[in-house]
């Protein structure tokens, strides 16, 4: 049974690291509409902005603050100036250019600072806790609670506020939108800020147990995108409970189907996945999107 | 008057055709080498002037494997670089040459590599050799002997680039992941005692190769058994599930296989977390006191071992050693590479830089089949930064250029050499 | 109109023009350099691979991020048959079939479900087949791969090996493309566009978008396997690595920059594909990563349909700049089907 609940916790750990990426794309698609692929690289470029003022002396928690600004201008810039062009045309084009910008990025990160593994200085210390019988560390725990409170900010923010209100409108139907008196343009260069601004956070959450390369990122993406595929392209809560699931599940998978192994775990999820979407084409917790002819 | 218009179109069109066709074939197939097999009678091979030759590195420089990667470009760079700021290199033959290093990045893709060699060939390069990664060097392993172009050092422990027959143009550099895993082996059954091993590696050759190694060293020792053994994928972002199964079979040493540093050092966290203190087994690149002992917290453990044959550009002895300055200075005035680097791929190629030019210091004639014998002789060399205990030696079948590995035990700041663990 | 597109719409110029294509390029590989030769011969690989995830992606609007994993089976039992001595007629057939056939099995299961769930299968299919590749070693050949060196250049014919690959490579990629050319022009390339327009407006015509998405999905995985096969005559060494995920990225990229829903686009793409390392390379093999990023985002961002939409745009310029009357420098006698694909319905956006 030990072992039962380390493997949980231990999946809630690693599923948590691809939960904070997923929430960056949710809110990308939901203001956007459009699957950002260099969203994991943009992350992995504010980390590392964020570790040059670690560099510079700067207290680790403040670093971070810096770094989110910083990283909400570069994702508001890259959409009024890049993005912007793609978005009322084929999305296949939209998404093949966010794949050129993750080539991009992680090329500028490794230009500008090597490939070599940097050392991220953690926000939380290194102790353990016992949770019935279970190890699990307070930097673990102390993702999973800054994770719990960005997703529920964003539900808030979707549900509640009327900024989320407008970046909902804006992504559903432009033209309604701004004939609606919606600054559409703005509105949007705030949902790519905002989404670039929380993958500064994930990028901060991950890197010191990743340690801090630019292609850091690279497989978390993929399990992102099937986190937010699973819980509904339009749900944060979904989103981070897929992520958990994938992580708890390929864990209890590897270890208990002697025939999956460590090896081909990463099916595990993928199955789930197919069985969901038998069931429920629009995700755990998405909402039917209905189309008019 | 429709008609005359098609025509004419139509021979305008069949007439650019053949323009288009005769400047074509202006583009003269020339330089036709290794299928006519014309070099190496009297005439110089490609890539040798009597002023320079040119050697082609194919390794991943950009991507997830570009750590190691430019490290293993960056040391025969910064060697050379060196060695051309002194005016050049005296062959064999007597002329003094300057050594150009052509890097092409394949991004561990073996499709590129095997596309970096055609342009190695076509751009009339000498030799090529001193990449990263096992698939990446076997994809063009064969169109290399085909063409009768040294595949040299290579930098992967893959057995087959060493043997001989199989490979008469390839000669691997860094031990073989089954001589490192022997070694290990071998110092455990030295200890004499009973020892209960649990086993992580990666999946693929790298991996495999250590366990084979690992698991011929202990067959015949009834003593010491094989309690657990798992995999992870170079790609995994955690092996913690993997440590808490192994955790629970209580097994004393731990031999992992694992050549990513984040997972090594994440897996020795999680370790003491768990309460689990075996003594463990870390394989030569991925064993670094600094980057990686450090921050994983090496010291809780009752022995940290590894396999290694060059010492560490970290350690305070290499930094204030007269070749170490020279080392740090020529990464720093040649490559990119800032301050000291984190992977040691970067002293292994300025060892293999040296054993490259010992060879051509040894050849008679500027071909490459004479390069290849001078490659093959080389014993009794003093190499940089090599080990006490650890050698170069080229001459033997089936080993390649770092002939003999060293075990060593970590002292809570560096490595020392042991024979047998415990 | 100019003269030029008038003449082009008659047909016997267009075979004439098909004739004179053909026989350049059967002459070229005599007179090319070895190397040009060769990257020619990789470009016939990844066209034929980017024109399969053209006909599903592009003319059919399904997200298939999966298309590696067709090649990477293809290429497989290419090295199979090839270790095993199996006569390579047969080898050729089976690097087709057996592709084709895990792809209508997974389209049949998938296509009910929507994009998302085909656009996830699809991903699952080189992230699963990757650790797959590794454990079925005896098969497959393991981590280390296999070798599987068949394509070097029969004696009767006098060629170099470079010539003789290049030949079957240009041979099966061309039969590829007229049948893809075929396949789009005819009733199905329209029933699969209405189907990737709207799927309701689709049924209502009585087109059944479930079985369009599962032949076009099989159809594209056909033309995976069957470029895995030229990957083999092209490389001649297939590892786990043939299929790793990134690389489906980048045939839709390249898929993109060529022109999607565009047969010639889909020969851009393989052009696309091949070329950019090669030439980033030779900018700097240091910042390869960035030149790619660069020139995709770059061409994207000057040409939003691909490049195959060149002609068009500077046709839309001169008419801009001329005011009306047409004095267009019509565009050097490309393959026959970029013409056709002009004087089509515009493509969808």
């Amino acid at each position: 049974m030990g072992t039962f609940i380390q493997l949980v916790v231990d999946g809630l750990s690693t599923g948590s690291i691809y939960a904070a990426l997923a929430l960056a794309i949710v809110l990308v698609n939901q203001s956007t509409g459009l699957i950002n692929f260099a969203q994991g690289a943009m992350a992995v470029f504010s980390a590392y902005i964020a570790y040059v003022f670690v560099g510079w002396g700067v207290p680790t928690i403040l670093a971070i603050l810096i770094s989110l600004i910083i990283s909400f201008v570069i994702g508001a810039v890259v959409e009024r100036l890049l993005i912007r062009r793609f978005e009322g045309g084929d999305p296949d084009t939209a998404v093949v250019v966010t794949i050129g910008l993750l080539t991009l990025f992680t090329g500028i990160c490794g230009w500008l600072w090597g490939y070599n593994n940097r050392q991220f200085p953690s926000l939380f210390p290194l102790d353990t806790i016992n949770v019935f019988g279970a190890v699990i560390s307070v930097r673990s725990l102390g993702t999973i609670a800054v994770l719990v409170a960005i997703m529920l900010l964003l539900q808030l923010l979707f549900i509640g506020t009327k900024l989320g209100l407008a970046l909902r409108a804006v992504s559903f139907n432009p033209t309604s939108a701004a004939l609606s008196g919606l600054p559409v343009g703005r509105l949007l260069m705030v949902g790519w800020g905002l989404a670039a601004a929380l993958g500064a956070v994930a990028g901060a959450l991950v890197a010191p147990q990743l340690t801090l390369t630019p292609t850091m990122m690279d497989t978390a993406l993929v399990y992102a995108l099937a986190a937010v595929i699973i819980g509904g392209l339009n749900s944060p809560i979904g989103a981070v409970v897929a992520a958990w699931g994938i992580g708890v599940l390929e864990n209890l998978g590897a270890v208990y189907v002697p025939f999956i192994g460590h090896d081909l775990k990463i099916a595990v999820p993928f199955i789930i996945l197919f069985v969901v979407l038998l069931l429920r084409p629009q995700g755990l917790f998405g909402r039917k999107v209905v189309v008019r002819v | 008057m429709n008609m005359r218009k098609n025509l004419k179109g139509a021979v305008g069109l069949v007439a650019m055709a053949s323009a288009v066709a005769l400047i074509l074939s202006g583009c003269a197939r020339g330089g036709d080498s290794g299928n006519e097999g014309d070099n190496g009678e009297t005439t110089a091979s490609p890539g040798i002037t009597d002023t320079t030759l040119t050697f082609g590195i194919t390794t991943p420089l950009t991507g997830a494997t570009a750590g190691p990667g430019n490290c293993t470009a960056d040391g025969a760079i910064a060697y050379f670089g060196v060695k051309n700021a002194e005016g050049g290199i005296t062959f064999g033959d007597g002329k003094t040459r300057t050594i150009e290093i052509k890097t092409y990045d394949d991004q561990y893709d073996p499709q590129k590599a095997l596309a970096n060699f055609q342009q190695m060939v076509a751009e009339g390069v000498f030799a090529g050799g001193i990449g990263l990664g096992t698939p990446t060097n076997r994809a063009w392993r064969e169109a290399a002997i085909d063409e009768g172009f040294p595949q040299v050092l290579a930098q992967t422990g893959d057995p087959l680039f060493s043997n001989r027959e199989e490979s008469p143009w390839q000669l691997g550099f860094v031990a073989t992941y089954p001589q490192e895993g022997r070694a290990f082996g071998e110092a455990l059954v030295a200890s004499g005692e009973p020892h209960k091993v649990a086993i992580l590696s990666q999946n693929d050759d790298y991996g495999e190769g250590y366990v084979e190694g690992f698991k011929e060293a202990i067959a015949d020792n009834p003593d010491i058994e094989i309690v657990g053994e798992l995999t992870y994928e170079a790609t995994d972002t955690s092996v913690d599930a993997q440590l808490t199964e192994l955790a629970g079979t209580g097994a004393d040493v731990f031999f992992n296989a694992m050549s990513i540093t984040p997972l090594v050092i994440a897996a020795l966290q999680k370790s003491q977390q768990l309460g689990w203190l075996p003594s463990w087994f870390l394989p030569s690149n991925t064993s670094s006191p600094v980057a990686i002992l450090e921050p994983g917290g090496g010291s809780a453990f009752p022995g940290i071992y590894t396999v290694a044959f060059s010492e560490a550009a970290a350690s305070p002895a290499f930094q204030e050693s007269e070749e170490g300055k020279v080392f740090m200075e020529a990464l720093a005035e040649y490559t990119n590479q800032d301050g000291i680097p984190g992977f040691p791929h970067c002293v292994w190629s300025w060892i293999a830089a040296a054993t490259l030019e010992q060879a051509f210091q040894n050849m008679t004639e500027p071909t490459r089949e004479s390069f290849m014998e001078a490659l093959l002789n080389i014993s009794d060399f003093d190499a940089p930064f090599m080990l006490p205990g650890a050698a170069i030696d080229t001459t033997q079948d089936g080993i390649p250029a770092v002939s003999e590995v060293v075990v060593q035990k970590y002292n809570g700041k560096g490595y020392e050499s042991i024979e047998a663990v415990g | 109109m100019s003269q030029v597109s008038d003449l082009l719409r008659r047909p016997w110029v267009r075979w004439l023009i098909l004739l004179v294509v053909a026989v350049v390029l059967a002459v070229l590989p005599l007179m090319l350099p070895v190397f040009v030769n060769q990257t020619l011969t990789r470009i016939g690989v990844y066209a034929v691979a980017v024109l399969g995830l053209n006909i599903i992606m592009g003319y059919t609007g399904q997200i298939m991020l999966g298309q590696i994993f067709f090649l990477g089976v293809g290429a497989y039992v290419t090295a199979y048959g090839v270790v095993n001595d199996w006569n390579i007629v047969v080898i050729f057939i089976a690097a087709c079939v057996i592709p084709a056939l895990l792809g209508l099995i997974i389209a049949f299961a998938a296509a009910r479900l929507g994009g998302l769930a085909i656009a996830m299968v699809t991903i699952a299919l080189p992230i699963i087949g990757v650790p797959l590749a590794k454990r079925l070693s005896d098969l497959t050949g393991g981590s280390q791969g296999t070798s599987a060196r068949f394509s070097s250049a029969p004696d009767w014919t006098g060629l170099y090996d470079d010539q003789w690959q290049y030949y079957v490579v240009i041979v099966i990629a061309a039969v590829a493309f007229a049948l893809a050319y075929n396949l789009v022009r005819g009733k199905y390339g329209r029933a699969m566009r209405i189907v990737k327009e709207n799927e309701a407006v689709a049924r209502s015509m009585g087109i059944s978008p479930y079985r369009y998405k599962v032949m076009a999905f099989t159809i594209a995985a056909l033309f995976g396997g069957a470029s895995g096969f030229l990957y083999m005559v092209a490389v001649q060494y297939t590892s786990p690595e043939t299929m790793a995920f990134h690389h489906s990225i980048s045939l839709l990229a390249a898929m993109v920059v060529g022109g999607a829903a565009s047969i010639a686009g889909s020969l851009i793409g393989g052009i696309y594909y091949v070329l950019v390392p090669q030439v980033t390379n030779a900018i700097d093999p240091t910042i390869t990563a960035i030149s790619q990023g660069v020139i995709l985002v770059a061409v994207l961002f000057l040409l939003p349909g691909g490049l195959v939409s060149l002609p068009r745009v500077i046709r839309r310029i001169f008419r801009r700049r001329s005011g009306g009357t047409d004095q267009t420098p019509s565009p050097q006698p490309t393959p026959p089907a970029t013409q056709a694909e002009g004087s089509e319905t515009e493509r969808q956006a």
